[in-house]
């Protein structure tokens, strides 16, 4: 699937500014890690929050004031993508550009903060103790209905739901209604995680996160989990300087995951392609990424945003990408590879390269 | 807004599958609907004392598969949803063996949420079988599985999590894909277990009845939950015909649209699901009046009931199409709720009747529908359109149609 990049923006721990991160990241750069709050027992779980206050000047829009920091998240990744595509901040588009634009949004964990609280209070207080208020913001698709109800998009709005991957299967199915509607002319695809202490506990249990405030890929000693959201505005045909093509799969078993990842790529037939933007967070997920396609790109630099940035779960594949599209545009790539495998039996490639560059 | 491009393609539905609280399968279901037979008890799996509503629509856990040992080795320790899913998957394959997906495209609104629930309670006193439940805690977990039993194991997985419509977006998502060429055969469907947090927040919300649940009767005061799984196997009609696979019916439109007016509310004016019947008209090509029968989405909800009563007198006229809704029987099942209603439409279209609305006492005055009341009636419909509205303003319409005499098997 294919598609032409119009613009893009990410609220990550080094900051919301595309060529900030970058240019903090080049510098080596990592963003810190905290204690997850109001954690119940014994020992920090850490995980890496975003650096400043999401809320800002949303708080002015009525829709998200109960939201959670999710729906935060997105808002400002996905607003500052249209404002960077042209369309005037914290407005409503308009009417016509609305109709003509469609709302993809990438999930994992979803309001994962509302939902543990939610719970709390039904394990605690029965179920009349809980919250009308909490509940609604549950919902898978709340953020993309505050995104639709902020910019007045009456049309396509669609949510997905996957691992770390999910990001790349939203991009792909943006590819596909700009395949389908001949009436939409671009599709806005955001990723967005916050973290609570609940989400942590469920990744231990598979003994997948550090201990440390610290992310090591060799020897893998855990993940760190990360807040954040990205955002990429992308239509039939770009008006930024790079084009994507996406394939994405799914894997049994854990065994199978790098098969199915060259699958993906070898779907997408790059060339000459010297940059590699992996997944490797911390967990087996990177010696497998790297036995399956070490051989495939030999001369490729590897970079690894998520050993700075965390594991950002559904905003991360779409931060890779955004990553792999800036080191393009500022020409310290030729084209870019994006390869993400997931925890969760989902894998995922991208290829970023410059407009006209003949891809299958 | 945006009409699909010309189709290239024609869909066909060569296969289906379906569990609900009124039975596994086409037959009990089929029968169930006959025989307007409510599917409703009360809830079993967890503890309801202090809710308004005590009852739901249940799929009896005697009637899923259990594990099913080396041959489906990642199957084993499945939830609730992934056994209903495993149980359509194997009625869709043994009436089109034959079916292989590309890529399966799969509505849900909750995925594995009990087994979160049981983690949270256990929390931190037993970490024992936590790591194999959370992994079928994730939504995608109960469809990746089963591409194993189809053969297509690497194939893309799409979960669509748009609340109650979901699993209708999901099967609208793979007739538009098939139809302009993208895909050749997709699975499409959607599933949802009951869990205790999403039963309390509806419950929450005042949304639940304390009554039986009485789609668009006058004195409707809210839902009930339910639970259930259904699988399509959709497939470019050429090729259908091609392996002489049987045909069940086509899929021949789609609309979705959002309606911004509020978190859990529809605007009172029915726009929400009026631009998505009509976008769905416009989509098949058809005039109101091509519509035999309506599958509403009638959760029973005084707001929802309105807003879609409205909108399908403002389409189609007072009182000049049937209408059901088929929930009064199973329950809200959520993100399979679309599709099970697809797959009901499709049972009607092949049986010749009309599903009931159960429950259904006295019109409401605020519109003038021609309700299917309390029992099936008998009809010969040839296109029918179905409703599945939710959270987020999410609202979708699919059209599907019996044709192509001489092809069904």
């Amino acid at each position: 699937m294919n598609l032409g990049l119009r613009a893009m923006s990410w609220v990550t721990p080094l900051g919301n500014g595309l060529e900030e991160v970058m240019d903090r990241l080049a510098a080596g750069e990592v963003a810190q890690a905290a204690p997850c709050p109001d954690a119940p027992g014994d020992g920090p779980r850490y995980y890496i929050p975003v650096a400043s206050d999401a809320r800002g000047p949303l708080s002015r829009i009525p829709r998200v004031r109960r939201s959670g920091a999710i729906s935060y998240h997105a808002l400002t990744a996905g607003l500052a993508a249209l404002e960077a595509g042209g369309v005037e901040p914290l407005s409503p588009l308009a009417p016509a550009v609305a109709q003509r634009t469609a709302i993809v949004f990438a999930i994992c964990s979803g309001g994962v903060q509302y939902t543990r609280r939610l719970y709390e209070k039904i394990v605690q207080g029965g179920p009349p103790a809980a919250s009308p208020l909490l509940f609604p913001e549950t919902v898978y698709n709340a953020p993309a209905s505050h995104l639709a109800a902020t910019l007045g998009v009456e049309g396509e709005s669609y949510t997905l739901v996957g691992d770390s991957t999910v990001g790349l299967a939203a991009l792909e199915f943006a590819g596909e209604l700009l395949a389908c509607q001949p009436g939409l002319e671009q599709c806005l695809v955001v990723g967005c995680e916050e973290c609570d202490w609940i989400l942590w506990e469920g990744y231990q249990s598979w003994r997948l996160c550090s201990r440390e405030p610290s992310v090591s890929l060799e020897p893998p000693r855990g993940m760190l989990l990360s807040e954040g959201a990205a955002a990429l505005l992308v239509g039939r045909t770009g008006t930024g300087r790079v084009d994507l093509s996406i394939s994405t799969g799914t894997h049994g078993q854990r065994r199978d995951a790098g098969m199915r990842l060259r699958e993906c790529l070898n779907r997408l037939a790059p060339t000459s392609c010297d940059l590699l933007v992996g997944s490797a967070n911390g967990t087996w997920i990177g010696p497998i990424e790297h036995a399956a396609l070490a051989p495939c790109f030999p001369e490729a630099r590897w970079l690894t945003p998520k050993a700075a940035l965390g594991e950002s779960l559904a905003a991360s594949s779409l931060i890779q990408t955004i990553f792999a599209a800036q080191a393009v545009i500022g020409g310290s790539a030729k084209a870019a590879a994006v390869s993400a495998i997931g925890l969760n039996q989902q894998v995922g490639a991208a290829f970023v390269h410059p407009l006209s560059s003949p891809v299958s | 807004m945006p009409s699909s491009f010309p189709p290239l393609q024609r869909v066909a539905v060569t296969s289906l599958g379906l569990v609900t609280p009124l039975g596994i399968g086409r037959a009990e279901n089929l029968d169930a609907l006959r025989c307007a037979r409510p599917g409703i008890s009360p809830v079993r799996q967890f503890e309801t004392e202090g809710c308004r509503c005590r009852v739901a629509g249940q799929v009896k856990e005697s009637r899923l598969p259990v594990d099913e040992g080396r041959t489906l080795q990642g199957l084993r320790g499945l939830h609730r949803s992934g056994r209903m899913m495993l149980a359509a998957a194997r009625e869709l394959l043994s009436s089109d063996p034959a079916f292989v997906p590309e890529a399966s495209v799969i509505g849900t609104t909750s995925g594995g949420m009990s087994f979160g629930e049981a983690f949270f309670r256990d929390f931190p006193k037993s970490r024992r079988g936590a790591p194999r439940r959370l992994s079928h805690y994730a939504p995608q977990k109960a469809v990746v599985d089963l591409h194993e039993v189809f053969g297509a194991s690497g194939i893309p997985c799409q979960i669509i999590a748009n609340a109650c419509a979901s699993g209708a977006n999901a099967i609208g998502h793979a007739f538009q894909l098939i139809a302009n060429g993208v895909r050749r055969r997709v699975l499409a469907g959607g599933y949802d277990a009951l869990s205790e947090l999403v039963y309390v927040g509806f419950d929450s919300l005042q949304a639940s009845t304390p009554d039986r649940c009485r789609p668009f009767d006058k004195n409707r005061s809210g839902l009930v939950m339910g639970e259930g799984a259904a699988l399509i196997a959709l497939e470019a009609w050429d090729d259908a015909l091609a392996r002489r696979a049987p045909i069940l019916g086509e899929v021949i439109g789609y609309g979705i649209s959002t309606d911004n007016h509020h978190l859990t509310q529809p605007h009172p004016s029915g726009i929400g699901p009026r631009l998505a019947m009509e976008r769905a008209l416009q989509s098949a090509r058809l005039a109101p009046a091509a519509i035999d029968y309506i599958n509403a989405h009638g959760t029973a909800t005084p707001f929802n009931d309105a807003t879609e009563g409205v909108a399908i007198e403002a389409i189609f006229g007072p009182g000049a199409v049937p209408v059901s809704s088929t929930k009064g029987q199973t329950g809200h099942t959520l993100g399979a709720a679309g599709a099970i209603e697809a797959v009901f439409c499709l049972l009607a279209l092949e049986g010749e009747f009309l599903p009931p609305n159960v429950n259904y006492v006295e019109a409401d005055p605020q519109w003038h529908l021609d309700i299917v009341a309390n029992t099936a009636r008998p009809a010969q419909p040839r296109t029918v359109l179905t409703n599945s509205f939710g959270f987020g303003g999410t609202n979708a319409s699919l059209i599907l149609r019996r044709d192509g005499e001489g092809v069904y098997s």
